[in-house]
């Protein structure tokens, strides 16, 4: 076996970055590292934006330009505490999300590992699943009242469900074959679950739990825009009723870009875990 | 019982499996021989002849069988870390690193953790990984990958390594060299090892024994002890005689006559 070659190419750190020159030809390179041809979509539907404004195919009541709706995005900022909103959209998704999933995983690998502890949850899970977190709504809100608890549970439980399926599943996906190897290496039952079960199923509660975060952050928005007095789904609700179209895109961007950023950082952090994992590069 | 001499001993060993509504089926029937401490020896046999099944039963992964399977004079009934496994596939967690895959066997060893990393890191160095310590498995090469399976099944001390087609999955080029390497190891640990393959060239290239099976029902139809001068040279005459030999028990020779020409 050629060691030495193989070797070189080994845990490959990223390629040293180009050499430093002007701020603009760095600027190039990573844009050039980062796959531009990403940011091309969204520069042309800015574009056909403004102009559908500039030339004013529709009314501002509609579509106000892009210039307005960035004017509008600094007052919400300076004078109307958009900050405040955010903020409690994001704590209220934040903890529904590790709620729910926190109990998902810890089921998932209960029932996982014993057919008995499945057995007793499946049936109400399966019945609980197919009444939407929306439709729970109602009832939670006349139990909690309109603030961040009620939300927070809806949240919890529409994460619960895609997680735990997807635990239990990872779970029961386990190569029989590493069971055998378990065996040989005379591992105790507690050693084989640490050491060779969760890691196999980890693929399959990362994948989910990438799923969920998109899904809580969505509902949030829904939630909000049902009952209570703040966050960012109040927000859209109440610019749609007072006709204020460029608060309500205002609200749409900063909702797209917070779910952008959620699922790029989960896939950050599934990859980080799943290191050791090589699949298919495209 | 016999006296404890390390020898291994398989007495009348039968394997079925009883499926309602379908006829026995029976994977290995009467199966006896015995293995001397440190012999090389080979289950050879096409498929479905049991020797795989055989295997696992003396590894004690399997221990719902007939007759007798006895290591030191003692039944065996179930895995131990003094039998070493080696599978057709690496079969090395991929979450874990080269060097982190041979120690999670170690992990119920009565062993300090110095003692643990050293043992490890000569187990390396005994299949030439040396530099691959912290390699993930899918780093690794087919062959590279089926040598760290090696130093795992080695790394607990085993007297006993059983290697189920470890190189069967391999280029032909690929598995000479590692049929060599397997050989070097053998002389340098002392271990006892029974290799299950297809391949009759590897059997005789590396046994003192040569046990032959067949299929329907499995058993064994002979048993050759290789008394050709070492190193063997794959292309001499008693060789091809052998080879010939083992062939015509398995009765390939009738139906493919093509293999036995070499």
């Amino acid at each position: 076996m050629n060691t030495t070659t193989l070797a070189r190419t080994l845990p490959s750190t990223p390629s040293a970055a180009p050499a430093a020159g002007s701020p603009w030809s760095r600027l190039r390179a990573l844009l050039i590292r980062r796959n531009a041809i990403g940011f091309a979509l969204p520069v042309i539907i800015l574009l056909v934006w403004q102009t559908a404004s500039s030339r004013g195919w529709v009314d501002p009541v509609f579509l106000p330009a892009p210039a307005a709706v960035a004017r509008a995005f600094v007052t919400m900022v300076v004078s109307q505490d958009l900050a405040i909103d955010f903020l409690a959209s994001l704590k209220v998704v934040s903890l529904g999300f590790f709620a729910g999933a926190g109990a998902a995983v810890a089921l998932g690998i209960a029932a996982g590992l014993s057919q008995r502890v499945e057995q007793f949850f499946s049936p109400t899970f399966d019945i609980v699943r197919h009444i939407p977190g929306i439709a729970w709504f109602p009832l939670i809100v006349l139990w909690l009242g309109l603030g961040a608890p009620a939300k927070v549970l809806v949240i919890a439980k529409s994460v619960f469900f895609p997680v735990f399926l997807n635990t239990l599943q990872g779970i029961r996906n386990v190569d029989k074959n590493y069971i055998d190897l378990a065996q040989v290496m005379t591992l105790t039952r507690w050693q084989l679950v640490r050491r060779i079960i969760l890691p196999a199923a980890t693929p399959n509660v990362m994948v989910s739990l990438r799923y969920a975060a998109g899904l809580a952050w969505a509902l949030v928005v829904v939630a909000e825009g049902l009952s209570g007095l703040e966050g960012l789904g109040f927000l859209i609700f109440r610019a749609q009723g007072l006709l204020l179209t460029d608060q309500l895109l205002v609200c749409m961007v900063v909702i797209g870009l917070v779910g952008f950023a959620i699922d790029r950082s989960m896939y950050f952090l599934q990859r980080r875990v799943l290191r050791w994992k090589q699949g298919y590069d495209g | 019982m016999t006296v404890d001499t390390g020898r291994l001993e398989v007495e009348a060993v039968s394997k079925s499996y009883d499926t309602p509504g379908r006829p026995r089926l029976d994977v290995l029937v009467n199966a006896s021989f015995t293995v001397e401490p440190g012999a090389f020896v080979s289950l050879v046999g096409p498929s479905g002849c049991g020797k795989s099944t055989l295997l696992r039963l003396i590894a004690g992964l399997d221990t719902e069988y007939q007759g007798q399977l006895r290591l030191h004079g003692e039944r065996i009934t179930g895995t131990s870390l003094a039998r070493g496994i080696v599978f057709q596939d690496h079969r090395l967690l991929p979450w874990l690193t080269l060097e982190q895959n041979i120690g999670l066997i170690l992990s119920n060893a009565p062993l300090t953790p110095e003692a643990k990393a050293k043992t490890i890191r000569e187990h390396i160095a005994l299949v030439g990984l040396q530099g691959f310590e912290h390699a993930y498995p899918h780093q690794l090469s087919g062959g590279m990958a089926q040598r760290g399976a090696i130093a795992r099944g080695l790394v607990s001390q085993p007297e006993l390594l059983l290697l189920d087609e470890p190189l069967g999955a391999l280029d032909a080029l690929t598995r000479v060299r590692l049929q060599e390497e397997l050989q070097r190891i053998w002389r340098v640990e002392g271990v006892t090892m029974i290799l299950v393959t297809h391949d009759v060239d590897e059997a005789i290239f590396l046994s003192s024994k040569v046990i032959v099976m067949n299929a329907n029902p499995g058993r064994i139809v002979r048993q050759i002890d290789v008394d050709l001068p070492e190193p063997r040279d794959r292309t001499s005459t008693a060789f091809a005689a052998l080879k010939r030999e083992i062939l015509d028990s398995m009765g390939e020779r009738h139906q493919a006559p093509t293999l036995a020409e070499t």
